[in-house]
């Protein structure tokens, strides 16, 4: 579910490196003000075995098929949601540099659609209320299920919507959330069992291990009233926030916001016309598999010539003669002062 | 070199220690050490050596009895002072290096008390020639053999420039010659050392004097050549006779019998 | 191989590239990082169908292999992870967007073979993937996480966030091991499966766990005995003029094509 760079308009990015700023600098609040030192060394090597249990694979019984753990849940039921965001942000972070799994500029979607979704809707909304009276094997089991399904969902939406608003797909709206949301609620599902069994366990030999259980019940209430007072009050801000930004490259860029959203809606079902669409047609008979839906719109776009391409493969081909003359002469020369 | 009044590093009077008010793990441990000795702390399993060393370190505060390390008593208030003086090498080098290369590391200690840049480029050269792992300097940490390892261990260690220095199975999931090497380095070392071990061989060929603890007491205190080769002592308390000296007692008897 | 023993190989191969002796490796990393994130986000900026001057924005990444002596094929494996997502959502832009753009060849009564929008559009989504994924590599191969986690701490993100970087990078091999071990553990006493069976997953990976929060208590000792207060105190790096100079020109570069070069192609 790792967004790629290549997906997301710059604009897109930047609203959601601005919400995922957001919801940080709340987490690295919260996080001061614990004022536990241990909690830093705890949450780094908590996301390393985060990180290499993502690695694992999990036999679905009954499919020949292997599941993953993806891990937002599960750390915030150890860790809290702030803590938890804070280490999912560092995992997000290692994966895209190490593994190239997203990308830099991408980083900000993922971390709002892995690591917001699981932390804070999973963990504030989900988990705490659940397991304010205390623990029990089913309701950690309920928990972790119905939490991994939701966050899961949130955040293939949010992929689908991030990917359409930065306008780089022709695919529908119906199409793309119809592939996007049903992959993941399998997902969802089998994630939400591997995380219940590994929290279980926990519960089980060391409870006092699992954040949030058994606060008590004046403490709780007061907190619980709080946190989701907190909770409303930074996502309406954030959502505010993020429609200004929004709105803002809107009325900088016209074409190409209303182009999406026009796709989003999937109103505009224009005709082909013209011998010039046969071959393409023809493709599209044969796989017969999409729908009828085509989608011109010959404003925005600027577009290319052929003599533009060939010229500009001319250029960078020079460049790439150019380099490995640099290297060789550079790698003689060398050669020579060294003998 | 700061120490006590007379002269002395370690000075441990009537010490008991428990876990949250259940069995005591500790009792009435009375410990002096001086500067420059080597000390083996010996006892079968979950007879509360590391929790001593612990201790030692100030992760723990709540027992009764005396502990001065330096000459400072150890309490709260202390502790942060008392920890510039006293170094711990965890048995798993894993969990004492955290940083990726083995400079930062090395230069973790001394940063964080303040030291200036040069100040702790000096320390770290020192460290690591102490241990002669020089050329590892620039390496990540992730890339060392586990002997490699245990020598950085060392060395973030003693580029802190402790009076004392507490070791945790340092011998453990090493091969025969690196833990010869490492037998040779902690020889050279001239702080006070506490070294916990099951390798008794290991204790005798590092340290000249051992501590027997069982069931939270000291049970014998002396040369290690004494400890080590009583064998009725070592068996009455879940240990056995170290390999060489296993020899020498062989010997020995063979000796008396022929 | 296991996917385990294939990052793990993949982490060695960028440490030893990250310790080479290169002009690049030496560069500061604060502008290094920030080259990267403006190449990607011009790269990005571009409409879906200019074509042309995103092939000119192939530049860095040419240069960036090439003098910096990297293998493409290394940089290019790296896009199996996001390739799917991309490919399913580019691949169907030549069935949507049929108007034609240009036509290859023909002449006088005669067309060519035309050349649709969608199918520029998906070559332009293909290519700004190829090219993010190419420069974040020229970024890493070049800089450690360590200097990365430095140049944050310039950018003023939050110690607890970078700390949790460095500790996540140096525990990811150790962790990677371990997972390595326990799955070949597991491998050998049950043959016949292909993963982790679900009545072993709570046991399995629940004592993993705790074995891990028993490190992190350790670690987080073996700080305190060496003085941790809260921060990693970072040693300073200096700032030579090449530091400054190589980010900017590059920067220049792709502005000038961005706004300037688009009209002539």
């Amino acid at each position: 579910m790792h967004m790629a760079d290549a997906l997301v308009a710059p604009a897109v990015a930047g609203t959601m490196y601005v919400l995922s700023t957001g919801a940080a600098t709340v987490s690295v609040k919260k996080v001061r003000e614990e004022n536990d030192p241990k909690k830093i060394p705890v949450m780094g090597v908590m996301g390393a075995f985060v990180f290499a249990t993502q690695m694992l694979n999990f036999t679905i019984p009954g499919t020949g098929s292997s599941g993953h753990l993806c891990g937002g849940m599960m750390l915030s039921a150890m860790l809290g949601p702030y803590a938890g965001f804070l280490t999912m942000i560092g995992v997000l972070l290692v994966q895209c540099l190490l593994f190239a799994d997203g990308g830099l500029l991408a980083l900000g979607c993922n971390i709002w659609n892995m690591a917001f979704y699981g932390c804070f809707i999973g963990a504030l909304l989900i988990w705490r209320p659940m397991m304010k009276k205390g623990a029990s094997r089913v309701k950690i089991i309920a928990a972790s299920i119905i939490g991994c399904v939701l966050t899961l969902q949130m955040g293939a939406f949010s992929v689908t919507l991030e990917t359409l608003i930065s306008g780089i797909t022709e695919l529908p709206f119906s199409v793309f959330v119809a592939t996007m949301q049903p992959i993941h609620l399998a997902i969802g599902f089998v994630e939400g069992l591997i995380t219940a069994a590994v929290l279980v366990f926990v519960y089980e030999a060391r409870p006092e291990l699992l954040w949030g259980i058994g606060e008590s019940e004046t403490v709780a209430r007061k907190e619980a009233k709080l946190s989701l007072k907190n909770t409303i009050v930074v996502i309406a801000v954030l959502a505010a926030l993020a429609g200004g930004i929004v709105s803002l490259f809107a009325s900088a860029f016209p074409d190409g916001l209303e182009w999406s959203m026009e796709q989003v809606a999937g109103t505009a079902e224009l005709e082909a016309e013209g011998g010039a669409y046969a071959v393409a047609e023809g493709i599209q008979e044969a796989t017969s598999l999409l729908p009828d839906y085509a989608f011109k719109n010959s404003e925005s776009a600027i577009g290319t010539s052929f003599s533009g391409i060939v010229g500009a493969l001319v250029v960078v081909a020079i460049l790439v003669g150019a380099c490995y003359a640099f290297r060789f002469f550079k790698s003689k020369k060398s050669g020579v002062t060294a003998a | 070199m700061h120490t006590g009044v007379n002269g002395e590093v370690l000075k441990i009077e009537n010490l008991s220690f428990s876990y949250e008010k259940k069995d005591q793990v500790l009792k009435d441990i009375n410990l002096t050490a001086y500067s420059g000795e080597s000390i083996g702390v010996i006892g079968a399993n979950g007879i509360g050596k590391t929790t001593l060393m612990k201790l030692l370190v100030g992760l723990n505060t709540d027992f009764e009895g005396v502990l001065e390390v330096a000459g400072h008593p150890m309490n709260q208030k202390n502790i942060a002072h008392i920890r510039e003086h006293i170094g711990y090498v965890f048995q798993d080098s894993d969990s004492q290096l955290f940083l990726s290369t083995i400079e930062d590391d090395v230069a973790f200690g001394p940063r964080n008390y303040g030291l200036s840049e040069e100040e702790v480029e000096k320390r770290v050269e020192e460290a690591l020639a102490k241990v002669h792992i020089t050329e590892l300097r620039h390496k990540q940490t992730y890339k060392l053999s586990g002997g490699e390892k245990k020598l950085a261990s060392i060395a973030t260690i003693l580029s802190m420039k402790p009076d004392i220095i507490i070791m945790d199975e340092p011998s453990i999931a090493l091969d025969p010659r690196n833990r010869r090497n490492l037998i040779g380095i902690l020889n050279e070392i001239d702080s006070l050392k506490i070294i916990t071990s099951h390798d008794l061989d290991f204790i005798l060929d590092t340290c000249e004097r051992c501590v027997l603890l069982d069931e939270g007491r000291i049970i014998a205190d002396g040369r290690s050549e004494k400890i080590l080769m009583d064998k009725e002592l070592l068996e009455a308390h879940g240990l056995e006779l170290p390999l060489s000296a296993g020899c020498r007692y062989k010997q020995n008897i063979d000796n008396v019998q022929g | 191989m296991s996917k385990i023993e294939k990052n793990i190989r993949e982490l060695n191969k960028l440490q030893n590239l990250q310790q080479r002796s290169h002009w690049m490796n030496d560069l500061h990393p604060l502008g290094k990082l920030l080259l990267s994130v403006i190449y990607i986000f011009i790269t990005v900026s571009f409409g879906k169908y200019s074509l042309a001057p995103l092939i000119i924005m192939a530049i860095y990444p040419i240069f960036g292999f090439i003098i910096g002596e990297l293998s493409i094929k290394e940089g290019l494996y790296r896009m199996r992870l996001i390739l799917p997502l991309v490919v399913f959502v580019g691949i169907f832009n030549p069935f949507f967007d049929r108007q034609v753009m240009f036509y290859i060849g023909g002449s006088g009564g005669q067309t060519g073979i035309p050349v649709t929008e969608g199918i520029i559009s998906m070559v332009t989504l293909m290519l700004k993937g190829f090219y993010s994924v190419l420069s974040a590599y020229i970024l890493i191969a070049t800089t450690s996480i360590d200097d990365i986690c430095y140049a944050l701490r310039i950018l003023h993100v939050p110690k607890q966030i970078v700390i949790v970087i460095m500790l996540i990078y140096r525990y990811f091999g150790v962790m990677a091991a371990e997972a390595d071990r326990i799955t070949t553990a597991y491998k050998l006493r049950a043959p016949k499966q292909n993963g982790i069976h679900y009545k072993a997953w709570g046991t399995l990976v629940g004592q993993w766990l705790l074995r891990s929060m028993d490190r992190a208590e350790d670690v987080y000792e073996s700080m305190l005995l060496r003085g941790f207060k809260g921060d990693f105190i970072m040693k300073k790096q200096k700032t030579r003029p090449i530091d400054i100079i190589y980010p900017l020109i590059w920067t220049i570069a792709f502005i000038v094509i961005r706004h300037v070069l688009i009209r002539f192609l």
